[in-house]
């Protein structure tokens, strides 16, 4: 093994993997309608943290920065060198919007899953 | 590249997995609900580890603040143990 | 039976522990690239570019500067998919009206007076992320949830009539979410309508001077730079989705009373 960091991230990646799986079950076979809501949710995030994940990237120096100018810069060479250690910005702007419009489809499921309660005095669904 | 910071990730996404497991397979729809926000706290690490500040910022009152507390409202509107 | 499931869990843990070792010992594994693609690398260069304005949101943030200014469209459309959930949410329990003093208490007095001292702080925090999201990490999303979970963590502690006496019905709630989205309107064509004013041309979701257009929003409040529209659509942003994400808590919170009548009212009752 030549490098720890190779070893970490796999372990970040491969954790994901599994909670896709994890959560991917719990959806199919538990029979209660709510299990099966938050199981719902955390396979969204995990699907978010995989857009993350692809964002990131090595840097030479210490370690990547977050995408985001400390100071105004002075000089055009100052832009050159935020934008060689800087992570990709553009699968954050995705999901950042990703969450909140998740997060109000939910509220909006989870009004139908009282409305199901509501009618057949459970929540099961088989 | 350091080794420190990402370490915290690989430790954080490891909880996830076992949060994770044991929100989907807890018959207690309320222990379901906490160990979520637990798999939710070690999102939030792995994000602001991977250079991801925005996302955390968004992702903590979200998915640790809000979310739990539409599920437990579900949960105390429907019933609590899963058959 | 629980010590079970602790047990299976944590050796799923462990197998990934293991795999990602034998895959990366193998010289495998998924690797995090060195160089980024060309599109990533233009937006990080331009987005505060004062020697290619044409090109640039001169905004500090690169995040902020995708959401508001290159995929402008987008985000706007997808305010309105939180418009239309929160919509949604409010249709299925249509009917409904708030009634102060039935009921709820909330919690015991130690949780509510430390809650009165948790709630101006994240009230300051909330604003300061929204108002900030062009210079430091935060925005509009950010700012707005923040202050949904000052309303959620309200409504939780001291029951729904806390927020029903202080005027934030549901009614009201709705009106600040249509008022945020429509500032976020108001805010994209106003450089349209100055340039159809002035007979000069101009685009929609325009922010600085563009390449055949002149127009530009301001580009420095005092001694900090401004975004020009990011300032503008971060608040309202901020303001819409405080107000929708709370509003969806408060109908999914009414009293089963509440909730019984407004159902009698429709064709749901059984």
């Amino acid at each position: 093994m030549s490098d720890p960091t190779t070893f970490l991230f796999a372990v970040v990646v491969l954790s994901l993997v599994a909670n896709t799986g994890i959560s991917l079950y719990g959806v199919f076979t538990r029979p209660s309608l709510v299990k099966k809501f938050i199981s719902l949710t955390i396979f969204s995030d995990t699907l978010n943290s995989f857009a993350i994940a692809i964002g990131f990237r090595r840097v030479v120096g210490p370690y990547p920065s977050a995408a985001v100018l400390s100071s105004v810069p002075e000089d055009p060479d100052e832009l050159l060198a935020f934008a060689g250690s800087a992570v990709d910005p553009l699968p954050q702007a995705l999901v950042l919007t990703a969450i909140v419009i998740g997060l109000a489809v939910y509220m909006f499921l989870a009004g139908l899953i009282m409305l199901y309660h509501r009618h057949y005095r459970t929540t099961r669904m088989v | 590249m350091e080794v420190v910071p990402i370490s915290i990730a690989a430790i954080a996404a490891l909880l996830s997995i076992v949060a994770t497991y044991l929100a989907v397979r807890s018959r207690d729809l309320l222990a379901a609900v906490v160990f979520s926000a637990v798999q939710s706290t070690a999102y939030a690490l792995i994000y602001y580890v991977l250079m991801a500040p925005d996302i955390a910022l968004v992702y903590i009152p979200v998915s640790v603040g809000i979310l739990p507390a539409v599920t437990v409202m579900l949960v105390k509107k429907t019933e609590r143990y899963e058959e | 039976m629980r010590l079970r499931e602790v047990v299976v869990a944590v050796s799923v843990a462990l197998m990934v522990l293991l795999l990602a070792y034998v895959v990366s010992a193998g010289g495998l594994g998924p690797l995090a690239p060195r160089e980024l693609r060309e599109l990533a690398r233009s937006y990080l260069a331009n987005a505060y570019n004062p020697w290619n304005v044409t090109q640039s949101s001169l905004s500090l943030e690169a995040v902020t500067a995708i959401v508001w200014d290159y995929r402008g469209i987008d985000t706007f459309f997808e305010t309105s998919v939180l418009f239309a959930s929160i919509v949604g949410v409010s249709l299925i329990f249509r009917g409904y009206r708030e009634r102060p003093g039935i009921g709820g208490r909330g919690l015991s007095e130690i949780v509510k007076t430390s809650t009165r001292v948790l709630l101006p702080l994240i009230l300051v925090a909330g604003v300061s992320i929204a108002l900030h999201g062009h210079l430091t990490p935060g925005g509009g999303f950010q700012g707005g949830s923040f202050i949904a979970v000052l309303l959620v963590l309200a409504t939780v502690v001291f029951s729904l009539d806390f927020l029903v006496e202080r005027g934030l019905a549901s009614g009201r709630l709705l009106a600040l979410r249509s008022a945020g989205l429509l500032g976020v309107l108001a805010t994209s064509v106003a450089l349209l309508a100055v340039g159809l004013a002035l007979g000069i041309d101009a685009y929609i979701f325009q922010n600085m001077v563009r390449e055949g257009s002149e127009l530009s929003m301001p580009q420095w409040l005092l001694d900090r730079p401004t975004g020009g529209t990011l300032l503008f659509f971060n608040v309202f942003e901020a303001l819409a989705v405080a107000a929708g994400l709370a509003l969806a808590f408060l109908v999914l919170s009414l009293r089963e009373e509440e909730v019984g009548e407004a159902m009698a009212a429709g064709e749901w009752h059984e």
